[in-house]
């Protein structure tokens, strides 16, 4: 008996081993890169978390955006400076009365498999967005068609004139060129197919995506033999990732800790201001946010500072506007000085005291959680009593869409044309109203500012609406923070983008 | 035997059905609308109801699940409403790695805990018994994150030994899975060894202190003989189930250890589904993690059987 019974628990541990060893699936392959015989190398890159899958066009997450933009391309592309470069199209016109655009595509594009990249790949990939009213759809509002006239030039018909078309058809990824049979298959979730500089090669759910160079790419080929994008979500992690050699660059960093990378130089730690933007929304469906003097005396009661250093340990550019410094439309505005008495003596004209302030913040964002309580107090000392409510984000899209709210704070990211900034946030009829702000002079700028053909009309069509949403505090503008990003000695050729977007086609890895 | 087994699968099966039911039904009352979380913050009606639609989210609660219940017994538990891909192929390339992780843990946990406790049972009331003790009230108050980036920052940052995090497959490299698996498994079978270290030990006393074990001692058997051939069997009864209940629970992933140490598990699959709100997903996840318990404990009762021959397979 005694024998039995040490048999059978051997036999459940080999069991057992069996098991593991039979399912661990996976190909034979050195995905490290360290010791790849190739010029390149392979580039390893910690991101904060994992992409929800890899088609362009349906995924909304970050992290998906990350690794397509090494692997598709748009028709035109943000430079540095975030103006509108040529990418797949080399030329467009557009007609008299600014309603006809056309663009000329690059001769002898090719998809990562080797098949060509035609107008009617454009002309699918749009109509795919438009049609299937995908994620994106609202970029193509003003479109009424879009055609392949011959193999080489997409028409796009507008039902208005759109200056910022080609922020639209270009500014990040989600309005990529894709490949139909690509689409057909199902594969474009996991194995999707572009004309970037590289091409999706593997993608192990939960631990990687393994890209490799595409070697029928149009543009200069990239140096990097591939990139490797494995998923930390732990900064402290990642950053030991960083250290340690086992990733060469990284934009999961301890917030705490950048400071002090800035000043090193191994790992290497830079920063630039993004235009992104936080901000606070009181719902003026709701007494008494809907008087504009309450609203202004909030905005008067914050430190913007205090809020920025605790947040994001100082890494963001306080901003009591929504555009950054940086950017071409920036307009300069900055009417809140913190000063409590100007709060108080608002309050007293509106007739509001002992006022109790439901703040809604999310785990999903920490900074809106960390902020808020460093807002709480400062509304503490012009007697606004705060209660913070701190959601996870499926719940607080349900708050915030259902309008239960006193107030939250939130960013808009990944903005790059004035009308992305404005419209649909403060128009009356903006999707993204939630607040219920209403002025029918914003309201009639902002149509006027989106089909404003003249730059320089544009611009100051966009101050003034900028000056008068402040004025109204319809948004409490709090800060732009900034993008860091840090990599190790080896690696050479990259930079920050102000967009956040990550390309890797001109970097070179040193072995 | 076979009766007994049969009869276990039918009840498991059962239990398997009330999991699908009690799964669904509590995801219904979770607020937070998986369409809206889907969307983003960029969100327009139409889009809405397009995403909607294609998730089937628009058909009432008793068709969605029969459909589901339906399409999950032909082995099809739907499609991940965030990736587009099928459940079953997503939930099962993630065992793998919560398989290897668990199994390490608990053996490393057994390897620690069983000398431990030994020790500190016919010691008892040594100084091994009392590091013992100070070790397992460690192990089970400290949180198992803290312990896992303290390793981190120790073996990998401050020693240079093993490697921060990530994952490489049993089958593609074995030394190099055993050198990521190290640190998540050691973490978490420190855990796990503490609650084992504290069980063996009292089960160990209460077997000391029987009859049978004063007469070996009686008829001159050695200490060692002793220990080894009567208190230790005896005591291992117990000790079994309390391993393979470990087992099972680690087996349904480590959620907190799996995302620290970026581990493709089942644990980080059932956190981002959760984030996610992909019904379908983490739906397939517990039905597997709740299969895996039961097989586990289907095992276990066949095996006490066998330990223990008092105990009868009715």
């Amino acid at each position: 008996m005694s024998r039995t019974r040490f048999r059978l628990a051997g036999a459940t541990i080999a069991l057992m081993l069996a098991a593991v060893a039979g399912c661990s699936g996976g190909e034979g392959v050195d995905v490290d890169g360290n010791d790849a015989a190739g010029a390149g190398g392979v580039l390893n890159a910690a991101i904060g978390g994992e992409p929800d899958q890899l088609d362009p066009h349906k995924t909304s997450a970050y992290y998906s955006f990350q690794v397509l933009e090494n692997v598709f391309d748009t028709l035109v592309e943000p430079d540095a400076n975030l103006e509108m470069k040529p990418s797949l199209a080399t030329e467009w016109t557009t007609s008299d009365d600014q309603l006809t655009w056309t663009f000329t595509l690059r001769e002898g594009v090719k998809f990562s498999d080797g098949s060509p990249l035609t107008a009617e790949d454009v002309v699918y990939s749009y109509n795919r967005i438009i049609d299937e009213k995908l994620n994106n759809a609202y970029k193509f509002g003003t479109v009424k068609s879009i055609e392949a006239s011959d193999p080489k030039t997409v028409v796009v018909t507008l039902n208005a004139p759109t200056p910022n078309l080609l922020a639209n058809l270009g500014g990040f990824k989600g309005v990529a060129i894709v490949q139909k049979s690509n689409v057909e298959s199902g594969e474009i979730t996991t194995k999707p197919v572009g004309s970037g500089p590289f091409a999706v090669e593997n993608y192990s759910s939960g631990d990687s995506i393994r890209l490799v160079r595409n070697d029928n790419y149009w543009g200069e080929k990239p140096k990097l033999d591939g990139v490797r994008f494995t998923f930390v979500s732990d900064p402290t992690v990642a950053l030991q990732n960083l250290r340690g050699g086992e990733v060469h660059w990284t934009d999961n960093l301890p917030p705490q800790q950048v400071p002090a990378l800035l000043d090193g130089d191994d790992p290497t730690v830079q920063s630039v201001p993004s235009t992104d933007y936080w901000y606070l929304s009181l719902n003026q469906a709701r007494k008494p946010y809907d008087d504009v003097n309450v609203r202004r005396a909030i905005a008067f009661a914050l430190d913007r500072e205090a809020i920025t250093k605790a947040a994001k340990f100082g890494l963001a550019t306080v901003n009591q506007a929504a555009i950054p410094q940086n950017s071409a439309f920036y307009y300069e505005y900055a009417p809140y000085s913190h000063d409590v008495n100007q709060a108080r003596q608002l309050l007293d004209q509106a007739g509001v005291s002992g006022l109790s302030m439901d703040l809604m913040v999310t785990s999903e964002y920490p900074e809106t959680v960390t902020a808020a309580q460093v807002i709480a107090s400062q509304l503490e000392a012009v007697g606004i009593t705060v209660k913070i409510r701190t959601l996870d984000f499926a719940q607080w899209l349900d708050e915030q869409g259902a309008g239960h709210f006193d107030s939250f704070m939130l960013g808009w990211l990944g903005n790059i044309d004035p009308d992305e900034f404005y419209y649909a946030q403060h128009h009356s009829d903006g999707t993204f109203n939630f607040h219920k702000y209403a002025n029918p002079n914003v309201d009639r700028l902002l149509d006027q500012a989106r089909t404003e053909t003249d730059q320089a009309a544009r611009k100051q069509q966009y101050d003034q609406v900028a000056k008068q949403i402040v004025d109204d505090a319809s948004y409490i503008y709090l800060y732009n923070p900034d993008v860091a990003q840090g990599w190790s000695k080896q690696v050479s050729g990259y930079e920050v983008r102000t967009d956040r977007a990550i390309r890797f086609r001109d970097v070179a890895l040193a072995r | 035997m076979a009766r007994f087994v049969i009869r276990r699968l039918l009840q498991s099966a059962v239990v398997l059905l009330g999991v699908t039911l009690v799964v669904f039904l509590l995801l219904q009352l979770v607020p937070g609308d998986p369409v809206r979380v889907a969307l983003g913050t960029r969100f327009d009606p139409q889009t809405y109801e397009a995403l909607r639609a294609r998730a089937g989210l628009d058909q009432p609660l008793v068709v969605q699940y029969f459909d589901y219940l339906r399409r999950a017994l032909t082995g099809d538990l739907g499609v991940s409403f965030r990736s587009g891909r099928p459940v079953t192929a997503i939930v099962l390339e993630r065992l793998p790695a919560t398989l290897s992780l668990a199994v390490t843990a608990v053996v490393f946990a057994m390897l620690i805990a069983f000398p431990l406790g030994i020790v500190s049972a016919i010691r008892s009331g040594s100084l091994v018994d009392h590091a013992a003790r100070v070790f397992s009230q460690f192990g089970v108050s400290v949180p198992d994150f803290w312990m896992g980036i303290m390793g981190i920052l120790l073996f990998s940052g401050v020693l240079g030994w093993l490697p921060p995090s990530g994952y490489v497959a049993l089958t593609e490299d074995p030394g190099r899975w055993a050198s990521h698996v190290a640190l998540p498994a050691a973490t978490v079978g420190l855990v796990t060894a503490s609650i084992l270290t504290r069980f063996i030990r009292s089960s160990m006393l209460e077997v000391l202190s029987e009859d049978y074990v004063r007469t070996a001692e009686a008829k001159g058997l050695r200490t060692r003989v002793v220990v080894l051939r009567h208190v230790l069997r005896n005591a291992l009864i117990p000790v079994v189930t309390v391993v393979a209940v470990q087992l099972a629970s680690l087996l349904g992933g480590v959620i907190v250890i799996e995302v620290l140490f970026a581990w493709p598990g089942i644990g980080r699959l059932t956190y981002d589904a959760v984030a996610a709100r992909d019904y379908p997903v983490l739906q397939g996840a517990v039905l597997l993690v709740a299969a895996l318990f039961l097989l586990v404990n289907l095992l276990v009762d066949i095996l006490y059987a066998r330990l223990d021959p008092r105990i009868t397979v009715k």
